[in-house]
């Protein structure tokens, strides 16, 4: 059983982000980071990718959002599957 | 701050995965101690949480922009350790999902953004701790990205040099472009860090882990 601080928490940072997720776009500009635009002053270019990723980040609202939706999603089970599955090997260790 | 592929000299590609492996392994086994069902679904849900704060571009100055990197805040409500994970997390989905940042070059993005910026947060709010709290967390969230910022400007500098000027960026343009950027882009984590955390330390107080419980509070 999860304690009421924890899921008041997790409710919190779940309803912030929620709405991030929404309303990015509204905030989010163009351009290019500190790290690009660094490049670009110093005339280098990003060198073609060893790997290709099957997803991108979008180019407007609806499939940026889809991309932020799909994210969440990956990175919550990635990270739940991540921290129970470490959590799972101490059990087995305790109870040996 | 997410590197691309074919920017950095070998050598220094491989020192970087080096130090990533190794801390990253580090983090695993400490995470492995620590972790326990209570905590489980706050970090994965903190961990997406901050993977759509990063996809915010907020705008600077000259056409730039910056994105929040999400150490400090994973470092305040989690710790170091869990924060590495959590960030490192981010990063391979980030990488294998989304082709941000490239490849070869994910172990210099760990480092700089998984395992410097962590622990910068961690050593920052060290400082401040049992006094000034609140402003600890401003300066630890500025501070990991302007340290995780220095990192790459070095690594750029460094695969320069060693290349020869095949890879990389000369120092002279590295240092001061990387460090002015990210020391603005660094207010604007201090702000989304800070609005977070007064934000959970409404609701959720007991959450913080780096808070210090007040005179007569259970801690």
């Amino acid at each position: 059983m999860i304690d009421r601080k924890y899921l008041k928490a997790i409710a919190g940072i779940f309803v912030l982000f929620a709405i991030g997720l929404v309303f990015f776009f509204i905030f989010s500009a163009p351009y290019g980071d500190g790290l690009e635009k660094t490049m670009k002053e110093a005339g280098i270019e990003e060198g073609e990718p060893v790997y290709q990723a099957p997803l991108n980040y979008g180019e407007d609202y609806v499939t940026a959002l889809i991309a932020g939706i799909v994210g969440f999603g990956l990175t919550i089970g990635m990270g739940y599957g991540f921290f129970k599955l470490t959590r799972k090997k101490e059990e087995i260790k305790e109870t040996k | 701050m997410h590197i691309p592929d074919g920017i950095m000299s070998p050598e220094v590609l491989a020192v970087g995965w080096v130090v990533a492996l190794a801390i990253i392994a580090l983090a695993v086994l400490k995470v492995n101690k620590k972790t326990d069902d209570k905590t489980v679904p706050l970090m994965a849900v903190l961990a997406a949480g901050i993977f759509v704060a990063q996809m915010l571009n907020f705008p600077i100055f000259g056409g730039t922009t910056g994105h929040l990197v999400g150490a400090a805040l994973a470092v305040v409500l989690v710790g170091p350790w869990a924060g590495v994970m959590i960030i490192t997390i981010i990063l391979i989905i980030q990488c294998f999902a989304f082709g941000d940042g490239g490849l070869t070059v994910l172990g210099l993005n760990l480092t700089n953004m998984a395992i410097i910026g962590p622990f910068v947060a961690w050593g920052t709010l060290k400082l401040f701790r049992g006094r000034m709290e609140k402003t600890g967390v401003l300066a630890a969230a500025w501070a990991s990205v302007f340290i995780a910022s220095f990192a790459c400007a070095l690594e750029l500098a460094a695969s320069y040099q060693i290349s020869g000027g095949a890879y990389g960026i000369e120092a002279a343009i590295s240092m001061p472009a990387m460090l002015g950027y990210h020391a603005v882009i660094g207010i604007g984590e201090a702000i989304i860090t800070a609005a977070i955390y007064f934000y959970l330390l409404r609701v959720a107080p007991d959450i913080i882990k780096t808070r210090t419980p007040a005179k007569g509070e259970a801690s």
